[in-house]
């Protein structure tokens, strides 16, 4: 048992059979990974570190999205909208009252998820398409919120935040950022994964695969829809949160109902139901534009540009990729990129017998 | 075979990046829309900043540097100004930054002062002209600079005007004036100044009226504007959108004159919106507009060449303002390069060395401008101009200009007071 698994299954206890890491082996593949990446703001170019930073964010709101849709089997189309919240209240907590931005991220996750309980009533009971009209009704109006509460938001102006400060010493620059986020994106996956495996995280599970049969083995699901809700809007908020102090600056554009889609694409894409696809499936949705933009600037001034007279709309381009990239996947790779590893994986453990 | 294509695209990558960094050049960064909301003015004026600088580098650069501008397309979305103004201001400083909306100019004013990174935006908000906050109205901008009127000096003269205009006319009554545009930092700049300016000049004023940044339908603005007895709107989008409005409202048969902000009129609107746009009032930043009279055209004309080798090309005002911009921003970086270096420092330094100055071979299209360490309201001068369209407006917009079918007229000269409590708003 110490460094291989047995063919067959021969887990005699719950413990282990809720194991995270399966074998020694990977286990201290994980906390090597880790190890290697702290590394990363000492070795990698600005450039690469943003996006690094970016991934790390944007995992921790999608992260949220599907325990909604992943686990829960509902659906959000305004998670960008909790995103948002969770960004002008902790920049509103740390700028208004006298707590350092340190406590205000994990305050603005707890006040993002109370407003998505507010919207998470109406889930508990709907379903499928009418959950999409009352989730993206959610989008709208706190957009609208952001846009009108001059107090709350700044209006139209974009609203400042605080650099990230913790006992009188500040964050200051991408390089040192990099650890925050990389902590609450540690923090966040270990705590979804050990909710999986909790009474809780089963009753979630248990209301996708089948919402009748749950409800007859006693599973409250009013409370556990809400609760999702709840979940769901909480890592949002967090996520905000480190993109505020990140930025600096929070604006409400960019933020519409194409980022929460972006959103959905991030957690189809990595794998609905799976918490370390949401990672990967994150990650290639941050790189996917920038790997077009890599490709427009490298047609600028080519024949290709010349020939289709591309000119200034080659960056339209990238989001015509995004857009076929997504039904390219849900065409011919639908249960994510998750699933794609497990293969890459089973793969290489048979090599070279694998049939 | 994927594996061949990765190292192609590496490779190439890296030959990109290795070829930018071959020799000594002053690093520029170039906000421009030419996807998002403003887009329609944003795209000739990012064109005109493009072909300054390519035409500025053919012509030996800045004291023998080479301009290396980095052109991005940010959509009108501050979160990727933000992020390219991350990657500008760590690591390779640039000297300074060609910026462009009011929302990302606005957000970066801290971070600008902060780093010592001249911005000289496309937006002209009032609240970027106070170098050292003393207005009390806005917050200290001491690295934002822009070229031509602010928008709430724009708006001042127009409302001058446009009280002029009611007693010419010899109504009875007070005049109506309304404010129109999408709640945004952009529309919204010039709105508390010309409210109460109007106010003071004895209009009415009627409760704003906001219409989206994108075009659309905006009927229900119109008759707004017809129920509610309106004289004077102002239109404070960019063009593309004030034409929805402009159309709708001749439909509607709105018997109001409309003022545009300086980004909301220009030839590509009055050809699309058609005989809509007639009489429109709209403030011009330049002396003359593209082919006019005057001995800078002819470095004007040159420079477009940079991207129209043909010259046949009409560029609308957008792009001569951009050409000063750019200009203006030129000798800046001339001067610093020739007193320590091209540092952002330097370069802010630069645009106060002269006063009234034009950019050499710009004689007669820019207006002479002014900034101090006190003050970067560059000019209060405004040249009001009105759109006239005679007959229909198919066909090119050569044409049209020289057969006289859209015509930009002067109207008046407003020369405005450098009074202190209209600074910074």
């Amino acid at each position: 048992m110490a460094s291989l698994i047995p063919s067959g299954d021969f887990r005699s206890t719950y413990a282990a059979d809720t194991t995270i890491f399966p074998t020694a082996m990977s286990r201290n593949a994980a906390i090597a990974g880790i190890l290697l990446v702290c590394f990363a703001p000492q070795v990698l170019s600005g450039y690469w570190l943003s996006i690094l930073i970016q991934i790390g964010i944007f995992a921790i709101a999608a992260l949220g999205l599907n325990i909604l849709v992943g686990f829960t089997g509902q659906i959000s189309i305004g998670h960008a909208a909790f995103f948002l919240f969770g960004a002008f209240t902790s920049a509103y907590i740390s700028n208004t009252l006298p707590i350092p931005v340190f406590f205000a991220i994990p305050l603005a996750g707890v006040v993002t998820a109370l407003v998505g309980l507010i919207f998470g009533v109406p889930a508990a009971r709907l379903k499928g398409l009418y959950l999409v009209i009352a989730t993206l009704a959610a989008q709208y109006i706190l957009l609208d919120f952001f846009s009108r509460a001059d107090w709350f938001s700044g209006g139209s102006v974009p609203a400042s935040a605080n650099p990230f400060s913790i006992f009188g010493y500040t964050f200051r620059g991408d390089r040192q950022y990099f650890y925050v986020v990389l902590a609450y994106l540690l923090v966040s996956y270990l705590l979804v994964t050990n909710l999986m495996r909790t009474r809780d995280g089963r009753a979630l599970v248990a209301i996708r695969d089948h919402y009748l049969s749950a409800e007859i083995m006693g599973i409250n699901l009013t409370k556990y829809r809400t609760l999702s809700f709840g979940l769901a809007a909480f890592f949002a908020g967090i996520s905000g949160a480190l993109y505020a102090h990140y930025q600096l600056v929070v604006s409400n554009e960019g933020f519409g109902i194409d980022r929460s889609i972006l959103f959905l694409a991030m957690v189809i894409i990595g794998g609905t139901g799976s918490i370390m696809g949401t990672l990967m499936g994150t990650a290639f949705v941050v790189l996917l534009p920038e790997s077009m933009q890599w490709i427009s600037e490298g047609l600028k001034g080519s024949a290709i540009d010349k020939a289709l007279s591309l000119n200034n709309n080659i960056t339209f381009l990238r989001e015509i990729a995004i857009g076929l990239i997504i039904i390219a996947f849900l065409m011919f790779e639908p249960d994510g990129l998750a699933h794609r590893w497990r293969q890459v994986k089973t793969y290489w453990k048979l090599y070279p017998f694998s049939h | 075979m994927t594996m061949k294509s990765l190292t192609r695209t590496i490779s190439l990558a890296l030959l990109l990046g290795g070829a930018t960094t071959a020799q000594a050049q002053i690093a520029i960064g170039h906000l421009a829309d030419y996807s998002g909301g403003t887009s329609d003015v944003g795209t000739p004026y990012g064109q005109g900043v493009a072909d300054t600088f390519a035409w500025v580098n053919k012509n030996g650069g800045v004291s023998g540097k080479q301009l290396n501008v980095d052109t991005n397309d940010y959509g009108y979305q501050v979160p990727r100004a933000i992020a390219l103004y991350k990657k500008w201001s760590g690591g390779d400083k640039v000297s300074a930054i060609m910026g462009w909306g009011t929302a990302d100019t606005e957000a970066l004013t801290g971070f600008l002062a902060q780093d010592k990174i001249p911005d000289i935006s496309g937006s002209y908000a009032a609240a970027l002209t106070d170098p050292e906050g003393a207005s009390g109205k806005a917050k200290p901008a001491p690295y934002n600079f822009f070229y031509g009127p602010s928008y709430s000096d724009s708006m001042r003269a127009m409302l001058t005007w446009a009280a002029e205009d009611w007693k010419a006319k010899g109504k009875p009554g007070k005049p109506k004036f309304v404010h129109m545009g999408a709640n945004h930092p952009y529309p919204n700049a010039p709105k508390a100044a010309g409210e109460a300016l109007a106010t003071e000049l004895g209009f009415e004023v009627l409760p704003p009226l906001v219409f989206a940044l994108t075009p659309g339908d905006y009927s229900a603005q119109c008759l707004s504007l017809k129920s509610a007895g309106a004289n004077y709107a102002y239109l404070g989008n960019t063009a593309a959108s004030n034409i929805s409005v402009l159309k709708a409202c001749k439909t509607a048969g709105v018997d109001v004159q409309f003022m545009g902000n300086v980004w909301g009129m220009d030839e590509n609107a009055a050809k699309t919106a058609g005989d809509a746009a007639d009489g429109v009032i709209f403030p011009l930043r330049t002396a003359v507009a593209w082919g006019g009279n005057a001995a800078g055209m002819k470095t004007v004309m040159e420079i477009s060449k940079m991207s129209d080798p043909t010259g046949k090309v009409y560029r609308p005002v957008h792009y001569i303002a951009a050409v000063c911009s750019a200009l203006y921003l030129k000798e800046a970086l001339d001067w610093a390069a020739k007193n320590g270096g091209a540092t952002g420092e330097n370069v802010a330094k630069g645009f106060y060395q002269k006063k009234n100055w034009v950019p050499s071979g710009m004689d007669g299209v820019c207006n002479p401008s002014t900034w101090t360490e006190k003050d970067h309201r560059a000019t209060m001068k405004v040249d009001l101009y009105r759109s006239k369209i005679a007959g229909a407006t198919d066909g090119d917009l050569n044409d049209l200009m020289a057969k006289g079918t859209i015509k930009l007229e002067k109207v008046k000269t407003v020369e405005l007071p450098r009074k202190p409590e209209w600074f910074g708003w």
